[in-house]
């Protein structure tokens, strides 16, 4: 749990000095050659970073049959071609729709029901509470892929093979978001909770109007860290979403691949499957960052 | 009023516990158990004992499997490590982009696998940009995929790609924190760049290197997607790792006691990850 304690780091900037306190000198700022060093080796890291993301878009764009180094790096010719096959295919469009419910509903699903937990563990006394809570906690330890495949029996047993329940469930099960929510909901005020208590709110009203407001920043946090994890999930939807009918962008994309499709079909696809995590992490950069680094792992 | 705030506060948590129970106690139980049993769905059920074990041990796949996944881990944790702290080093300090560059470096971590694999499959193909870089360098070009001793390497170079933006930004978030004043009073007594890394830097990014180790042992020990996408564990299973095992195993061949041996293999190896954490950590403190 190291890494509770990194807020925003992205957004942070080291060198300006906090207000009403100017630095001496600007001794640890690096030397010209330090600078023209730092600028080489970023230009370098840029390079490799971007690359990927540069031939994904760029060989999507290439008429079928024309990917044949070098010429395939350059933009041009620009054909739509497996843009009209990708978007005009009805499975690519089943597949989006199935990673939007996957992804939607389980966002809202983890985020309403580790509130709850996590406000009765943080402010009610019951018993069994702290048992029950260090169990959840303790879960975190155990590798998803030992529980993957009694999951699955269970799943399956239950008839929720090849079904949106299925594949949504047991996703719900999020020990970290429980955590994070319990950690943040004991850090507010107790007054608050004590005033609303005489007003003799009622429970129900107390968590929708009191609760769900106050925690608006760890929402939103968790929110997008759960729609990232569940947007790019792949070997759940891939055991459980087995018919062409229910696979995800992820499994699609791969099941596209592994038949040996035409490359800049697949990464059409691919840019289809990125675009929607690309724009959300333009707009909510710091949500991701702090999401990522609260929680430590995916998953 | 006790009595209903107990009511209330379990009534909240109920949800939440039988997901638990059902997809996360249960199944790290009876996980454990099957291990233990010749479970196959559509089947009597019967307790095999140690058989199971026995037949990992046995089995020259299941070593071929845990040794690829261990020679891969030791290429791509340190690796990764290295590249995020020299990222994290490079865009410490404020200059004119530097967010920009920050929030560049860290998409691979948001992008999926799947998509990384799909894109590096052909980055390393016989006729990609990999191999033309190497040909033209006067290197023997040719596909890494398809070669037996490169298709790791091949794998672990994505996998430092897919993550050094993560410890970057753990580390980041580290050097942050390290008093400007610290360094500069070094500075005044002297001490160069390195001096000031090696004894001032360093030692206080320790802890950070020590939590992403063991996050990055872990990850690496469950690799799976990118195996899937790019080599399906081969050329002749010398990609062949342990989660992509335990996959074939259960869904493949539909043998999950077998599956669940292998699972608790994996619980076993992230165990004493975090054991020699506790006892490094623990000598260090």
């Amino acid at each position: 749990m190291t890494a509770l304690s990194t807020p925003a780091a992205l957004d942070a900037d080291v060198a300006s000095a906090p207000p009403g306190e100017r630095r001496p000198y600007k001794a640890l700022e690096p030397t010209r050659g330090g600078k023209a060093a730092r600028a080489v080796l970023l230009f370098l890291a840029a390079v490799v970073t971007l690359f990927p993301f540069y031939a994904m878009v760029v060989l999507s764009l290439k008429p079928t049959g024309a990917i044949v180094m070098p010429e395939a790096l350059l933009p041009w010719p620009i054909s739509g071609e497996a843009y009209e096959h990708v978007l005009g295919a009805e499975s690519v469009l089943r597949w989006t729709l199935n990673t939007a419910v996957y992804s939607i509903v389980s966002v809202v699903a983890v985020l309403f029901l580790a509130s709850l937990a996590g406000y009765a563990f943080a402010r009610k006394r019951f018993p069994g509470k702290e048992v029950m809570f260090w169990s959840f906690i303790a879960m975190i330890m155990v590798p998803y892929h030992v529980t993957l495949v009694p999951s699955f029996i269970v799943i399956s047993e239950a008839g929720g093979v090849n079904t949106y329940w299925g594949l949504i469930l047991p996703t719900l099960a999020n020990a970290q978001a429980v955590f994070l929510m319990r950690q943040f909901i004991k850090s507010l005020p107790d007054e608050l909770f004590e005033a609303a208590m005489l007003d003799g709110c009622s429970e129900w009203r107390m968590y929708v109007s009191m609760v769900l407001p106050l925690i608006k920043p760890i929402l939103a946090t968790l929110g997008v860290f759960v729609f990232l994890w569940h947007w790019n999930d792949f070997l759940w939807p891939l055991i459980v979403g087995q018919s062409s009918d229910m696979r995800t962008l992820t499994t699609g994309l791969a099941s596209l691949n592994a038949e040996n499709a035409p490359l800049n079909v697949v990464l059409a696809g691919s840019v289809v499957a990125f675009v929607p995590i690309f724009m959300a992490y333009l707009v909510g950069q710091r949500y991701f960052t702090e999401g990522v680094t609260m929680t430590g792992v995916k998953g | 009023m006790r009595r209903r705030e107990a009511r209330i506060g379990l009534l909240f948590v109920l949800p939440v516990l039988l997901l638990f129970l059902a997809f996360r106690f249960g199944p790290a139980i009876a996980g454990g158990l099957l291990a233990f049993t010749d479970y196959t769905i559509g089947a009597e059920t019967s307790w095999t004992g140690l058989d199971n074990l026995q037949r990992m041990v046995d089995d020259p796949l299941f070593w071929r499997a845990l040794r690829t996944t261990l020679i891969y881990s030791v290429l791509a944790v340190p690796l990764s490590i290295l590249a995020a702290l020299g990222m994290a080093l490079l865009v410490r300090r404020s200059f004119r982009g530097v967010k920009l560059f920050r929030s560049m470096f860290f998409l691979p971590v948001v992008t999926s696998l799947v998509l990384a694999g799909i894109v590096f499959t052909w980055i390393f193909s016989a006729d990609g940009p990999w191999s033309s870089l190497l040909g033209a360098v006067g290197l023997p070009s040719g596909s890494w995929l398809s070669d037996t001793t490169l298709v790791v390497p091949a794998l672990v170079i994505v996998a430092v790609w897919t993550r050094f933006g993560f410890g970057m930004l753990i580390l980041l978030a580290r050097l942050q924190d390290i008093p400007r004043e610290l360094e500069e009073a070094a500075l005044t007594d002297g001490a160069n760049a390195w001096h000031r890394f090696r004894y001032i830097v360093l030692p206080e990014l320790k802890p950070a290197l020590f939590f992403l180790a063991v996050i990055e042992t872990t990850v690496s020990f469950q690799v799976f997607d990118t195996v899937y996408v790019m080599t399906g564990g081969g050329p002749a299973q010398s990609s062949y790792m342990l989660v992509f095992q335990l996959y074939d195993q259960a869904f493949r061949y539909f043998d999950f006691g077998y599956a669940s041996a292998i699972g608790l293999a994996l619980f076993v190896m992230t165990l004493v990850v975090a054991l020699i954490q506790r006892l490094t950590l623990g000598r260090d403190r």
